[in-house]
């Protein structure tokens, strides 16, 4: 974490008095006395606390702050005795006074300016220019305690720059504190109605490709391009990134860690789900403290409706600040993200009674984001000289306190009427009608009940401005009156509109029982499991010594499968196989804690390898936006909360593929994943694998099957995409050879190649570094790329789908090429019209490395059954079927060396079924992955009841809750399923 | 008589004996699934005139082999009567993509006048790969809007749909409106929100019903779609009401009760068993919604859909399996692998089949004449090598519909025969 370059700024400038450039109408109001806040608790910073302090101010400054200060004649002096005087808050995520406009309304695609040729991409933009005083919306910060804010533009991926603003009713240019103070950055859009990007994935290669080019561009510079030139201007700015999810931290931790950038990062406000992860980033933190709203469950049916991931939701959520501070985590709190922004202090005070320290939200809403934008000079704290931006509340404001004040850049603006006097107790009614009647006064000071039983048992409604007091019923008494001493005088209408003068004079006080501040904290975090919903883990799994006894393995090596025999695992990988194992044999000297499983009458086989997946992915699986995506990287939005996760390893799923969508005939690049249920998206990763990218062909690509017009829009479009793409990439491999060839002193005077992502990748390709999976169904297309890719000299590693490959599979194994079909499907599209079941059988039985995939989250669970197929349909032997789902797709993800089959040294990545895998009857009842176990059907059941049990403690907590605005909508989120046609709207 | 003479006599003798196969048959010593929970390890089965004969086990009668036309020696193979797929789109629908051939949803929203029948196709190249797995029987029905319209009961089998009826206009469908939905944009899980139409479409399913009840008691004027409705009066139509939510399946049976539907059988039903008091109290059966599909939510147990069948089985309440879904026409061959699933997770396997034979019969009104092996029904049955509920043993080798053999080739058989030949 590199240390942010403070601002320096002349301190002269900004805290003398405002130099008045703009003309004023009428007489200039010169005269500005000192204010003298007397008698107070003022806490000078998060912690240094003033008792019976003085704070003087003068124009916009703070001139001094003690304990015993002499207060300067003429001062105007307020006493604040028992009152708290707290630094003003800052918020440094705000849209504050810039107008919501959208960046640009061009349709047409090709951007013809001089800026980013990518709406979404608008470095130039500075708050400033399009800040305008707003004095409602300054209202809506002030009444909860901020004082300054910095704005920003919350549009784009690259979105400019923000500025440091106060809250005062002064003009736009006298509000501004700093012009440019931080850059802002997000993984949306936003309003460019460009193509590109459509997914989370094409967000993140953008902005990998914009930081490269401004680099390039820096280095190399020719023409002017006003983004480029802006962001390298700024380059030294605080960087704020809008994370908006917690999956989004890890991704933005991987440019930060590809480009040494620095970001702060504005969250989301559920970092507690992913604690350990995000801690690691060392980010700062700006967070919200939105809290889900309270579900209404008095409908049973409804409630049941109500995701268990969400339920947990609501209540750890109020945890969050604490659980970041426990973990020392720095962060700031922004009152973003807020439906209603008065909900701030109440949600800040349920945070503290979670567990967060008064000490840390005071220094999170003060000192820290002032010093992560380096203006602790300015505001933050109140010391001499610096912004007389400060709050007064009657109280603690983390306990009962109220806000009376809010000062920015000097000018009060009042929150709540101070009420001076205390008006409750015992009083005594005289008017020409009533004689002597008790009155009651009770209630709060701000909000006091009255009762007079005589006039009307079911009360008054009051309403107390100063001193000045309406107390009224219905029809008989509806006064107006003003508060004295010791009596209280008006007048009041009867229900014949006459007018009565009336007195209620002070007898005593009201004996009441004080409402004393109780601070009960809660200690006991809800437990928080991986990932937080139905099924998630409490503990990593452990790594486990085994013994399986007498089981019948499917070895998919020499062996075959052979009945009656042992396997035994040991640090993740399989140690032995064979018949009647002996552990001394097998683990030597280290035979503590072996466990031995007597797996009479199961079947042992590897783990299912889905070639083909679209589970546990974020935010679009289709770069569809254009014809060639290379770049893009499904290894950038793994999702590893996704239950399908769980799902398939009940299914004997360990491994799988997750592939980039068929919508481009060159999409993006695959993610390897072993299926680590309750792992981050970084530890589902399979190491050191090679990188596959997807292609596609047919209807997908040409868009027959909706509206489209991008090139191509036929099968023979499709062809010269290909041999466009890689001739550019020929070109690009021989520019860049041609420089790194050069002598290094020829180097430093010649600019060098820009470095293209979709290009580094096809040149990966070319060099046989990175290998395809290729959507396929006609036999006319597979040929056709087959003669590509001999003719520009690469090879395609495997064709998936590819349900005519039956038609070429002589082809097929000439070029090397594998296949990766569905068992059966057919008739969805005109062009699966000649697929056939036997697909399978027919390419195994041309020596084609054949793999049955799913492509479908719910055949992905049931693939065992799916390689039953090649069985059925055309005769394959059991053992070759099996293979189809195991061996096989390793062997075409090129992990064969350490997966798909049961031999000493692979993986531990093995599945106890009950029955021969291939049958119907067979139920996964075990799944190792890396000896670990991630499923098993003996703790199925519990984990069910813990569930359940964890659903209903919720539940009657939440029918328990008193908050009013429950929430009668549910918000259990939609199952999304990821097939390769996919395509995003978004 | 010259040795010519005598090759023309056997000539004629077969011919003739190929003439009258079809009048009496005999399977002997197959594994017979009776489709009505009983089971027949070694049995004996005869065909006469397209109906089953005989029906008993070989060890307890004795049979004259000769008193039959056609003998099928048959032992260890299995027998099964007809599979049924309702609720299906197969035969009105050809290719997912291509809208030329969806003959499944008709524009608006109340069609209980429409009819599947006269759209069926039987030569629907899908159809002769799903008889191929042993399901003969489709229950061809229209899916959308309200009222989707008529299904029928057909034969996956014939040179016309004429020829193909099993039993025409079964019943009407109606798609019971959902409490709940989904929102969310498409790419990003949305939220479950309440329907805020629930209320308004209850209330014209009410309107439609009191008419359409008034309508079946006295008319004056020929109106298409109340005319089409009579029956679910008269109990010569069944209305299926496709219903999901456990509140959605209540509010369904007290609508069909206040108007005296006569029968109804839900459709999908996910949340059966948490209604299946309900269920039970008006003897309401049910076509289920396809065994292979997702828990409903990230909640529900992973294994709900396939444990659901045994707990309605334990409940005694009459159900079926269907294949509604993604890729339902073509996936309709997989009809018998989800009664497969339903034994794996711990239903009988008797009753697993019947769960696709008997029961389905039952539920769409054509158990009198098939749905199992019992004296008297129609011989529409079929020979498996192995296991038919086992994708790795499901093998069809003879396909019998009222007792006439059927060919067991298909489109994809062909392309297998010509490819896997050497070119």
């Amino acid at each position: 974490m590199r240390i942010y370059i403070t601002i320096i700024f002349l301190l002269i400038t900004i805290l003398t008095n405002a130099q008045k450039t703009f003309p004023i109408d009428g007489v200039e109001e010169t005269f500005k006395p000192v204010y003298a806040l007397t008698n107070a608790t003022i806490f000078t910073s998060h912690n240094t606390v003033i008792k019976n302090g003085v704070l003087l101010i003068y124009d916009n400054i703070i001139i001094d702050v003690d304990s015993n200060l002499e207060i300067p004649q003429g001062a105007v002096i307020y006493d604040l005795k028992g009152d708290y005087i707290y630094p003003g808050f800052i918020d440094l995520f705000s849209d504050y006074g810039i107008a919501k406009s959208e960046i640009k309304k061009n349709t047409s695609p090709e951007n013809k300016d001089a800026y980013h040729w990518n709406y979404a991409i608008h470095p130039e933009f500075t708050a400033a220019k399009e800040f305008e005083s707003n004095s409602e919306n300054a209202k809506n910060y002030l009444n909860i305690g901020f004082t300054s804010v910095l704005t920003h533009h919350q549009d784009g991926i690259f979105r400019g720059t923000g500025s440091l603003v106060n809250l005062t009713n002064k003009l736009g240019n006298e509000n501004i504190i700093l012009n440019q103070v931080a850059t802002f950055y997000s993984f949306n859009k936003g309003s460019s109605n460009q193509r590109y990007p459509t997914s989370r994935m094409g967000s993140i290669a953008l902005i990998r490709q914009t930081l490269l080019d401004a680099e390039w561009y820096n280095n190399n510079n020719r023409k002017t391009n006003v983004a480029f030139d802006a962001f390298n201007k700024n380059k030294s700015l605080p960087k704020i990134f809008d994370v908006k999810t917690v999956l989004n931290y890890s991704r933005l931790y991987n440019i930060s860690d590809e480009f040494e950038i620095d970001f702060i990062a504005k969250g989301s406000g559920e970092e507690f789900l992913s604690i350990n992860e995000i801690k690691e980033t060392k980010f700062p933190l700006i967070v919200p403290i939105n809290f889900p709203k309270t579900y209404d469950v008095t409908n049973p049916d409804d409630a049941q409706e109500i995701s268990l991931s969400n339920l947990k939701k609501w209540e750890t959520a109020p945890y969050n600040l604490k659980i970041l501070n426990d973990n020392n985590i720095n962060f700031c709190i922004t009152a973003s993200d807020l439906s209603e922004k008065k909900d701030f202090i109440k949600n800040i005070r349920l945070a503290v009674k979670k567990g967060l320290p008064q000490e840390i939200a005071l220094k999170s809403l003060t000192t820290n984001p002032a010093k992560l934008i380096g203006v602790e000079n300015i505001i933050g704290s109140l010391e001499k000289n610096k912004l007389a931006n400060f709050i007064v509340c009657s109280s603690n404001i983390f306990e009962d306190g109220i806000i009376y004040e809010s000062w920015s850049s000097g000018e009060r603006h009042i929150v709540n009427e101070k009420i001076k006097k205390d008006i409750r107790g015992y009083y005594t009614l005289n008017s020409d009608e009533y004689k002597d009647y008790l009155v009651q006064i009770t209630g709060s000071k701000s909000k006091p009940k009255v009762k007079i039983n005589q006039i009307d048992s079911s009360g008054f409604i009051t309403k107390i401005d100063q001193n000045k007091i309406i107390i009224s019923n219905t029809n008989k008494f509806r006064s107006s009156s003003k508060i004295y001493e010791n009596s209280i005088i008006g007048k009041y209408q009867d229900e014949n509109g006459d007018y009565h003068n009336f007195v209620m004079n002070f007898d005593s006080n009201f004996v009441n029982k004080k409402e004393k501040f109780s601070q009960n904290i809660d200690t006991i975090t809800p437990s928080i499991w991986s990932p937080n919903k139905s099924y998630g883990l409490i503990e990593k799994p452990i790594e486990e010594k085994i013994v399986f006894r007498n089981a019948t393995i499917w070895t998919n090596s020499t062996l075959g499968i052979i009945e009656n025999s042992d396997v035994a695992i040991y640090k993740g990988k399989i140690l032995a196989v064979g018949k009647s194992l002996r552990i001394k044999d097998v683990f030597k000297s280290d035979t503590t804690g072996i466990k031995i499983i007597d797996a009479k009458e199961k079947h042992i086989a590897s783990g299912i390898i889905d070639e083909h997946s679209h589970i546990a992915i974020s935010a679009g699986v289709n770069e569809s936006s254009q014809a060639v995506t290379a770049e893009v990287s499904i290894a950038d939005v793994i999702n590893p909360f996704d239950h399908n996760i769980y799902r398939q390893l009940a299914g004997g799923v360990t491994s799988s593929q997750l592939l980039h969508g068929s919508a481009n005939p060159i999409g993006g690049q695959s993610a390897l994943i072993k299926l680590r249920w309750g792992a981050t998206a970084e530890e589902m990763k399979i190491k050191d694998s090679d990188g596959f990218i997807k292609f596609a062909l047919g209807e997908n690509v040409k868009q027959s099957n909706w509206r489209g017009t991008r090139f191509p829009q036929t099968r023979m479009g499709v062809e010269q995409v290909f041999y466009d793409a890689f001739y550019r990439a020929k070109n690009y491999k021989k520019e860049w050879n041609k420089f790194n060839n050069l002598s290094s002193r020829k180097k430093r005077v010649t600019t060098p190649p820009r470095e293209d992502l979709e290009l580094n990748i096809l040149s990966e390709i070319l060099d046989n570094k990175r290998f395809i999976t290729c959507h396929s169904y006609v036999e006319s297309e597979i040929n056709m790329l087959m003669h590509v890719a001999d003719s520009m000299g690469f090879q395609v590693n495997t064709f998936t789908h590819i349900l005519e490959g039956y038609k070429v599979a002589d082809k097929l194994y000439e070029h090397g090429a594998g296949g990766s079909t569905f068992s059966d499907w057919w008739a969805y599209k005109f062009e699966v019209n000649d697929a056939i079941p036997y697909n399978a059988t027919l390419l195994n039985n041309a020596k084609v490395v054949t793999a049955i995939n799913s492509d479908d989250a719910e055949m992905g669970r049931r693939l065992n059954q799916e390689a039953a197929k090649a069985v059925k349909y055309g005769g394959s032997s059991e053992e070759d079927a099996w293979k189809m789902v195991t061996l096989n797709p390793a062997k075409l993800l090129h992990l064969d060396d350490r997966m798909g089959s049961i031999e000493v040294g692979k993986d531990a990545d093995i599945v106890v079924w009950s029955d021969n895998p291939l049958s119907i009857y067979a139920k996964a009842e075990k799944t190792f992955i890396d000896g670990r176990c991630y499923f098993d059907i003996d703790s199925k059941n519990e984990i069910e009841l813990r569930d359940k049990r964890e659903r209903n403690r919720i539940v009657s907590k939440l029918s328990k809750s008193k908050d009013k605005n429950k929430i009668k909508v549910k918000r259990k989120e939609k199952e999304k399923h990821y097939h390769c046609d996919t395509l995003d709207h978004e | 008589m010259n040795k010519k003479n005598i090759t023309t006599l056997l000539l004629l003798i077969t011919i003739n004996l190929n003439l009258v196969a079809q009048n009496s048959s005999l399977f002997i010593g197959g594994i017979a699934h009776l489709g009505n929970g009983e089971k027949i390890s070694n049995s004996v089965i005869s065909v006469v005139d397209g109906k089953f004969d005989i029906v008993a086990d070989l060890s307890k009668i004795r049979i004259d082999p000769e008193a039959f036309d056609t003998i099928y020696k048959i032992y260890g193979k299995h027998i099964y009567p007809s599979f049924i797929v309702p609720n299906t789109t197969l035969g009105i629908t050809e290719i997912g993509q291509v809208k030329a051939t969806h003959d499944f949803d008709e524009t608006g929203k109340i069609n209980p006048n429409i009819r599947s029948i006269i759209a069926y196709n039987p030569q629907s190249k899908i159809v002769e790969t799903v008889i191929t797995n042993g399901v003969l029987l489709a229950q061809v029905t229209p899916n959308g809007g309200l009222i989707s319209g008529q299904s029928s009961v057909m034969y996956l089998n014939g040179w016309n749909w004429e020829d193909a009826v099993c039993r025409e206009d079964d019943g009407i469908h109606l798609q019971w409106p959902s409490s709940y939905y989904n929102t969310g944009w498409w790419a990003e899980q949305g939220d479950t929100k309440k329907n805020k139409t629930y209320k308004k479409t209850i209330k014209e399913i009410h309107r439609l019903f009191e008419k359409a009840l008034a309508y079946s008691n006295e008319s004056n004027v020929m109106d298409l779609k109340m005319e089409s409705m009579k029956g679910l009066y008269k109990g010569t139509k069944t209305l299926y009401v496709h219903a999901n939510y456990a509140s959605d399946i209540t509010d369904a049976i007290d609508v069909c009760n206040l108007y005296k539907i006569k029968k109804i059988v839900l459709v999908g039903a996910e949340d059966a068993l948490k209604v299946s008091d309900k269920i039970k109290e008006n003897n309401i059966s049910i076509i289920l919604n396809r065994i292979h599909r997702l828990p409903k939510n990230e909640d529900e147990n992973i294994y709900a859909p396939f444990s659901q069948a045994k707990k309605l089985s334990e409940l005694g309440i009459l159900y079926c399996l269907s294949y509604e879904g993604d890729m339902e026409a073509m996936g309709a061959r997989n009809l018998p692998f989800t009664a497969g699933t339903t034994v794996a997770y711990g239903l009988d396997y008797e009753l697993a089949v019947q769960s696709i034979s008997l029961n389905a019969a039952k539920i769409l009104g054509v158990d009198n004449k098939i749905g199992s092996i019992e004296i008297n029904k129609e011989a529409t049955f079929f020979i498996s090598d192995g296991d038919a509920l086992d994708i790795r043993s499901n093998n069809v080798t003879h396909i019998f519909i009222k007792g006439n053999s059927i060919s067991t080739d298909n489109h994809q058989k062909r392309l297998f025969n010509k490819y896997r030949k050497n070119k």
